[in-house]
This record gives structure tokens, sequence and C-alpha cells, in this order.
């Protein structure tokens, strides 16, 4: 999935100045003030996993708001009004392009110790759109949004691949898993992930909402709720991906929309989606975990204890930047017996390494790697026989280092442990 | 009119007045610069934006994670100068008289003693953060020459103080002048500057907390 | 007054007979390990002596130096005046008055040509051709020229001879200029104060004629010896200021225990004189000592740096307004910035 990579030396003035533009159109107020607040203290770089795989100054993530500070600077700066200031070029994208996307998950862990709390995953998030106007970002990850727009997913998951995909897991499982009802109270989402990779954890998601007796149901019209338009910095595709959730909603009349196992899929239905749509959305965003454990809570969920010992990732879109870290310990709360967090922990957990679209990026696997010894290391150190996860693109990510490695360790998804041990 | 009565004048003045002016405008630009409404709902239990924003403020005052590496060096060398910056600033008498002067406030101040122990912690703190900065790969590739400037524009002060309580200028009047002097540029490279961070620090963390808050990402 | 009277003729005067004189002669003789016999050429020579002229010259001044001079205890004013020197011209304490006394001057100058001192206090006025301060109506600019013409040295006394004072400080409505200004190449020893320590003066005064020469001066032509350190440096409350103990305002705690007077405004670290050690009124007090601050009266300028209760660091001029009127242009003038900075983004955008 590489395809031909457009490089930055490729791009004409024209098409350098239409990137500098299109950074300067996305500096508002929160941008400015974190590029202006960066104290060049360098304590991100203790918090990057990628600082800590390369040791290369250049992953520093402060390094990171270059670019856009730039264009900030040029444009509200009087020594920027005489042409005084630097401008955005060629060399700069050139030198970028890596630091924006191979190596940053957008996991926002620098944050946590910047002194100013910059936000470098907004800006981050902001300065791709920028490269992907002119083309920039590696090509398979722009093919996964190209695919996404054109097919429905990134991986070929198509509305009648949907439909095939769902009808083989539910005789295969002898399970009802609804497709396209008129009306339902949920709409569950899908990673294409999962359906192409880990089957099993939608098997999971269907046996856990039909125990807890939900009205609830999948959509053709809208079902693919990772977001590549989103990560490759593609605002139109996002758009796209997101309107089609918000359509197929609409149409069942659903007052909540769950995402399963994704942690950016959460991340930006939930808190960015109204933004990127321009208005309010008429339901809720939950996460999986996040609905699952209100149906514990309200006691409609019971499981049987898991005698394992387990110990959990955060995936960081969830967690730390999610705001629901909580919900998956108190899913493992009297179900794992054995339950050992690692160190660190929480919303300081080490990320995987392969969310932002990096998991996606062939030329970023060596990297990717790397990362992923900081984790294998985390959860040596707890003893525990088995890591599990609520997200695919981590339980993904994990799956290929470990393989590198040949890290043997058990791993599996929350949600599968889970449904294998539901009370129906 | 001598030195003194320049630094003490028109030199004093001069500084203020661009402080004033410069800090004013930067402040203003990132003020006024539109920010998109967040149009996501709030998380149950978030507090109003200006709340959180004003508790991050004050929790990011202490480290959110155990320093790891060389992050243990850089925060505590960062809280030694700042505190002794502080002692030192808000503690001498003749400090708390300038800010008298300017405010119309005064509180007790330190025997000097701890003053003169302050400031040679201080300026040994600020040398090294200096080393770290020139010999830091990391620092090498972020620094820019705002931040070698606003270090010695720092330090200066910190000399001439040291000038000036240790009688090693004579005389004194030449000595208090251009201590007074050394903080006049001080106010007026102020706005150019990182020293700005005294002010953006109080719009980064509002912002950040506001936002994390918003989504119950709160550690 | 007695330019032409020799020092036997003015002793004389005074009532001193000659055998009295006679017999302090022989016991100077003897003193000096002369024989008897050079008793007689001795009272011959002292008697022929003449006694340093001064002319002493008031300009724009209050008199506050001469009465701070009359209060000298060593040498004590009459000592000067009837032994040491001979004062040929004082408005103050000469008894002639008018035309006489200007006579009186212009004979001194004459017969001593070369060798008289000038004493001036009082700054001089230079506005509209000096018509503000004139002396039988003649400026001050040109008294002082044609009596310094033909001096052995100029000594500018009290802080408006050497800095200016009162006159100078602002709006100095009169132009008033220290006589520093004005005496060209000539030898001047400015004796600042307001007023001098009496000693000061007359100290001076004596090592000019025990010695022949000036003192050493600093670069402001104050003698070393009286204005060479700080009253900061010489201050029995110095301890106090080490240890950050302080008046923080008149007959508070602080106050009467005799803290340091810093914060009450107190100039002693850029004040150079000798009042810590010499003190007034023969050793009796200083400013200080009597519990209010120095003001630096010795220094140029004093009045017109920011206040006498105002401590020495603080700034002198009025910000309030000003740094008002910045911040709020600064404000506006950025929030324009952020305004052009917005316009570039609309038309980024749309060229995006």
């Amino acid at each position: 999935m590489t395809g031909n990579a457009k490089s930055a030396a490729d791009l004409t003035d024209a098409e350098v100045k239409s990137a500098a533009d299109k950074l300067l159109s996305l500096v508002g107020g929160s941008i400015a003030t974190y590029t202006e607040a960066c104290l060049r203290c360098g304590q991100c770089a203790e918090a990057c996993h990628f600082y800590h795989a390369s040791g290369d100054p250049k992953h520093t993530p402060a390094y990171k708001l270059v670019p856009i500070a730039k264009a900030h600077k040029r444009s509200v700066s009087p020594l920027g009004w005489l042409g005084l200031a630097p401008k955005v070029t060629r060399e700069d994208l050139a030198e970028w392009e890596e630091l924006i996307f191979d190596s940053c998950t957008m996991c926002g862990r620098c944050t946590i110790v910047c002194p100013m709390a910059i936000d470098i995953s907004s800006v981050v998030a902001s300065t791709r759109q920028a490269f992907a106007k002119v083309g920039l970002g590696p090509a398979d990850l722009r093919e996964a949004a190209d695919n996404s727009r054109d097919r429905g997913s990134p991986l070929g998951l198509t509305p009648e691949a949907l439909e095939d995909r769902i009808e083989w897991l539910a005789d295969d499982n002898e399970l009802d898993i609804p497709l396209d009802k008129d009306k339902a109270e949920v709409l569950l989402t899908v990673s294409s992930i999962e359906m192409m990779k880990y089957p099993q954890s939608i098997v999971g998601m269907a046996k856990l909402m039909n125990a807890a007796g939900a009205d609830w149901t999948f959509s053709s019209v809208g079902y693919e709720s990772t977001n590549f338009g989103y990560l490759s910095g593609r605002g139109d595709i996002a758009r796209t991906m997101i309107e089609r959730i918000t359509t197929a909603a609409e149409k069942t009349g659903a007052k909540t929309v769950v995402i399963p196992e994704c942690g950016h899929a959460f991340g930006v239905m939930r808190w960015s989606a109204a933004n990127i749509l321009g208005r309010p959305l008429p339901f809720e965003v939950l996460h999986i975990t996040e609905y699952l454990a209100a149906l514990k809570r309200a006691g409609k969920l019971k499981f049987k204890p898991y005698d394992g010992s387990l110990t959990y990732h955060d995936p960081c879109q969830i967690s730390r930047r999610g705001g629901a870290t909580e919900e998956a310990r108190y899913l493992l709360e009297d179900f794992a017996t054995d339950f050992r967090e690692m160190t660190p922990t929480g919303n300081r957990n080490w990320c995987c390494g392969g969310g932002g679209g990096v998991q996606a990026m062939a030329r970023a696997a060596d990297l990717r790697h790397k990362v992923f010894q900081i984790k294998m290391d985390q959860v040596e150190k707890t003893g525990a026989e088995t890591l599990i996860s609520s997200c695919a693109n981590c339980r993904l990510t994990m799956d290929e280092s470990a393989e590198h490695f040949h890290w043997d360790h058990k791993r599996d998804s929350l949600i599968e442990l889970l449904a294998d041990h539901v009370i129906e | 009119m001598d030195l003194l009565d320049f630094a003490r004048g028109p030199a004093l003045q001069f500084a203020a007045g661009v402080f004033c002016f410069g800090v004013a405008w930067r402040l203003a630009v990132l003020i006024f610069t539109p920010q998109a409404r967040d149009l996501t709902p709030a998380r149950k239990g978030a507090l109003p934006g200006p709340v959180a924003g004003a508790r991050e403020v004050f929790r990011r005052m202490w480290p959110e994670m155990h320093p790891t590496g060389s992050n243990m060096f850089t925060t505590i060398n960062g809280y030694v100068f700042h505190l002794g910056l502080a002692i030192i600033v808000f503690g001498f008498a003749p400090h708390i008289q300038v800010i008298k002067s300017f405010f119309g406030i005064s509180w007790i101040s330190l025997p000097p003693v701890f003053i003169h122990v302050a400031g040679g912690i201080t300026m040994a703190s600020l040398l090294a953060a200096l080393v770290k900065r020139l010999t830091s790969p990391v620092l090498k590739l972020l620094s820019t020459a705002d931040d070698y400037i606003t270090w010695a524009v720092t330090f200066a002060p910190l000399v001439t103080g040291y000038i000036l309580v240790g009688r090693l200028i004579q005389p004194y009047n030449t000595a208090l002048a251009l201590h007074i002097l050394s903080f006049a540029v001080l106010l007026i490279w102020f706005p150019f500057g990182k020293l700005m961070h005294a002010f953006i620090v109080f719009l980064s963390r509002a912002r950040t907390g506001a936002h994390l808050n918003h989504r119950g990402a709160q550690l | 007054m007695s330019g032409k009277l020799t020092l036997g003729e003015h002793m004389s005067q005074r009532g001193v007979s000659r055998r009295a004189f006679m017999k302090y002669c022989s016991y100077l003789a003897s003193t000096m390990a002369l024989s008897p016999a050079m008793a007689p050429a001795m009272a011959q020579g002292l008697a022929a002596a003449r006694r340093q002229a001064v002319i002493w010259l008031s300009f724009q001044e209050c008199t506050g130096c001469t009465e701070s001079l009359t209060r000298s205890y060593s040498p004590t004013l009459e000592d000067l005046i009837f032994d040491f020197i001979s004062l040929d011209y004082h408005h103050t304490l000469q008894a002639v008055s008018g035309f006489a006394a200007e006579e009186a001057r212009e004979a001194s100058m004459e017969e001593n040509k070369g060798k008289y001192i000038v004493i001036v206090d009082g700054s001089v006025p230079t506005r509209d051709g000096g018509v503000y301060s004139m002396i039988a109506g003649r400026t001050n600019l040109d008294i002082l020229a044609e009596t310094i013409e033909n001096a052995f040295a100029v000594v500018a006394v009290g802080t408006c001879a050497a800095f200016g004072g009162l006159p100078y400080a602002k709006p100095n409505p009169t132009g008033a200029v220290p006589i520093s200004d004005l005496v060209g190449s000539k030898p001047l020893i400015n004796i600042p104060g307001c007023p001098p320590v009496p000693e000061a003066m007359t100290g001076t005064l004596a090592h000019i004629l025990a010695f022949g020469e000036l003192p050493a001066l600093d670069d402001k032509h104050r003698p070393l010896a009286f204005f060479g350190e700080s009253i900061h440096d010489r201050c029995y409350r110095r301890p106090f200021y080490e240890r950050g103990l302080f008046a923080k305002s008149f007959d508070d705690e602080g106050a009467r225990k005799g803290y340091c007077l810093y914060e009450v405004g107190c100039k002693g670290p850029i004040a150079y004189n000798t009042c810590a050690t010499t003190k007034w009124n023969g050793g009796v007090s200083f400013p200080i000592q009597s519990g209010h601050g120095c003001f630096a009266c010795g220094s140029p300028n004093f009045w017109d740096q920011g206040g006498f209760y105002k401590s020495l660091p603080s700034k002198t001029t009025s910000i309030g307004k000003m740094a008002a009127a910045a911040a709020v242009t600064g404000a506006a003038l950025g929030a324009g910035a952020a305004f052009v900075a917005s316009n570039s983004k609309k038309q980024a955008a749309k060229e995006t």
C-alpha cells in the first residue's frame, strides 16, 4: 500500500505558497498562543516515545511547532509585514514531513510535561492539513483516506462487504447482528481493522449489546468510524466520513452512536465532529467501554470473573485525550481477579506508537518497532500474563511489532474478554 | 544630569513605556485572534472553561509526571532560579522600595543575608541552565537567538546587583545607575522575547486546561 | 578689613602692645630653637608680613554658608579672620558698604594680584543678561569675571556655587549656573553642602594657607578629605542597614529604635560628605542621628532627585499616566495586528 510518494522537492513555488497559506489559515487563538508560548525548554523530548526510540533531537515535540509558528509570526508581527520574518520554504516542508507524520501519533504525552501546557497534538493535526493540501504525506496514508472516501473504508470494506461480513459472523456465531434496522436507539459503528483483522471483537460487541438488551443496529449508510481523512490531514474526507455516520444516526433516529475499539475514531466523533460539521450533533457519542460501563452500572451487564493476570494498555485517544480512562477500569473491577497496572499508567501511559495513522505508514515501521520496546518493557515489569487494550489500532500495532520481535506475550481485546465472560 | 539621574529618570520612564506598550500589544494579539467555539458537548462534570483554565494555571506549578532523565535537572533548576529571583526581587528591601515607588504597595523585607545567598544560588542556577542549553543536543536544535538574549538580560541585573552590593565599581552612583539600567534593558527586551512567558503562561495553561477539562481528560 | 595693614599694625590695632608682641616673638623664637637675639628679627619679619587676602563674593545665595562658617569650631572664624586671613570683602560681615566696599575689593585685587583667593557662595544667574542678581549695578557674571581674573584660586562654597543648588533646580527661572561653568581654567575647589559642614570650609582654607596649594580633589573638584567617602559608608546606623532593620515611617517603632532611615528617604549611599564623621555643631549630631534621612545636599541636583522622603532606588519621574497610555495604545495596535493577520488568513483561506 505504498504507491508513489510525492516529495516536497517536487513542489512548485505556487504549491509551497499554498501550503504556507493553508498553515496560516489554520492559526486560531489557541495555536497562536501555543506557538508563542514555547520556551524551548526541551522537556517534551523525554515524554515522547519517538524521541526515546531514536535519540534524535529532531523528534523533540516542540520542534514540530516550527512551520506553523513561522506562518503565524509572519502574519502578525510588523517585521513579518515588512517581509523580514522567515517564511515557510520548500526545505521546511521537506524536513518536517517526517516529523509531522511518521514520528507523531498526536498522543498528547508531551503536553503533560510541558510547563506551558502547549497542546502540540492539535498543532500537528492542523499542520498535517497544510502538507496534505499540496499532496504531501506518506502515500499509504493518503491511499487509506482515498479508499475511505471512495469505497467506504480504508481497508476496502464496502457496504456490500459489510453486509457479507455481518451475515457470515452472525451465522458463524449464532448471534443476532442487526444491520439497517429502520429505527434504533443505538447506532453501532465499526473500525475496518476489526472487521478485516479482528472480527471476533465485532462478535463480542454484538454479544454484549444483546446481553444487555440494547436496541441497536449497524447501518450500511454510515458504519466506518475510523477517519483517515482526519489522520492524513484531508479535511474534506474527514468531513465526508463524519457526515456518513451522522446521516445514518439521523436516519435511524439513534440517540447514541457507539464507537468500537478504536482510539482516534472516538476522539474524532466525540471531540471534533461537531466542529468539523459546524453544528452540534443530535446524538451522544460514546466509546464502547463507556457504553458498556454505563450498562454495567445500570445492572444490565454481569460478568463471570476472569482468573488470569492482566495488564491494560490505555489507548491515548480514549484515556489521555479522550477522558474515558476510568471506564475500562470500571469494567475490569470485580471481573479481573488479578489486574496489574503498568508503570506509568492511565493518562500517563506510554503510547503504542501506532496511533495517528502511523501504523498505516510502511516507511515508519522501524521507528514503530523501536517504540514498542518501551511497551514490552512496561508489560514485562508487571509480570502479567496477558496484555489487553480497547483500541484495534493499538492492537494491530502491538501485534505487528510483537511479531517483529518474536514477543510471544499474550495479547487480547478488552471487549472480547468481556464478551467471553458475560452472563447472558 | 548624571548617569544615575538618567537611569532613575528618563531611562526607567522609557523602559516602562516600551514594556507596557509591548506587553499590551503581544497579549492583545493573542486575545483578539479568534478561536472557533467548541460545539461538542462537555463531559458530564466538566467545570466551566474559565474555571478549569484558572485551575490549570495552578496545577501546572507542580510537575504532572515524575520528571525522567534530564527533565529532573530542568525541572529542579527551573524552580531554583525562579524562586531565587522571586526571593531577590520581592524580598530585598531596596527592591520593595522600587515596587512601592511604582505601585504604592510594600511589605516586610527579608534579612539581606538571605538575598546575598539567593543571589549566588540563582546565578549558579542560571549559568547551569546556559550550559545545558549550549550542550544538550535537543536544546541546541531548538534554541534561537531569543533564548540567549533573554538569558543575558536576566543574568545582567544579578551581575550588576552584586557589583553594587560588593562595591566593585566606584562611586556608588555609577554602580547603582548600571544596576537600574540593566533592569531598564530587561524591561525593554521583555515584550520582544521569551520573558513574555510570564504572561502567556496564563493564556496557554488556561486554554489547555479548559480544552482537556471539557473532555474530562484532566489528570 | 585691612588690606594695607601689616600683621604688626593689625596686632597693634587689636590692642596687642609692642611689649606683648615682643614676648610672643621671643617665645616663638625659642620654640624654633633660635637664639634670643633672633627674636627682634622675627618680630620685625612677622610685623611686616601680609596676611592671605580673601575676597568673598555672594551671589544667588541664602547666606546659609556664611552662617555655617560662623559656627565653625576649629579653626574658628575668628581665628581665620583675625589670625590667618584678611577678609577684604564680605557683604554680611564687613563694616563698610556701598562704594567704599567696592573700592576695598578693587584695592585688594590690585595689591594682591595673583595671590588672593576668591570665595564664592551662591549661583550665578545668566538668563536675560544676568539681571536677576546684581550688586552695585553690575551683574554677578561681570563681578565674578573681573574678580577671578588675577586670583590664585577660586573656592565655590555651598551647593549653589558648586553645582547650582536651589536656584538651579527645576525650572531654573534665572538660568542659574554653578561657578565651575564660569572659571575657565582657574584652579577651583568646590565645597558643597546646603550648607557645607563648617569644618569642611575652614579646614580646606587652612590647608591652602598652611601648604600654599590646593588639597587633593575628586572629579567634582571637592576636597577628598571631606568628600571622599559617602555618608552611608561612615554612618553609625549602617549595621541596621546590613541587617535589614528600617524605620518605615517617622516616629514609628523602628525610628525610635534608631534603625536605618533608608526607607524614609535617606540618600546616604550617594551622598559624599563629611557629616557622618565630622558632624555638626562641634561634633554634636547630624541629620541621621537626629532621625532624618540624609538628602545628599552636597550632591549636584539633589533638589530634583525624586524627593527627600522617597527612597533612593525609587523612580524619579511620573510614569503612571504614560504607562497607561502606552498600554492602551499597545493593546489597540495589537488588536489591529490580529485584525491584519485575520485578513491575511481569510485571503489565505480563499487561495487554498
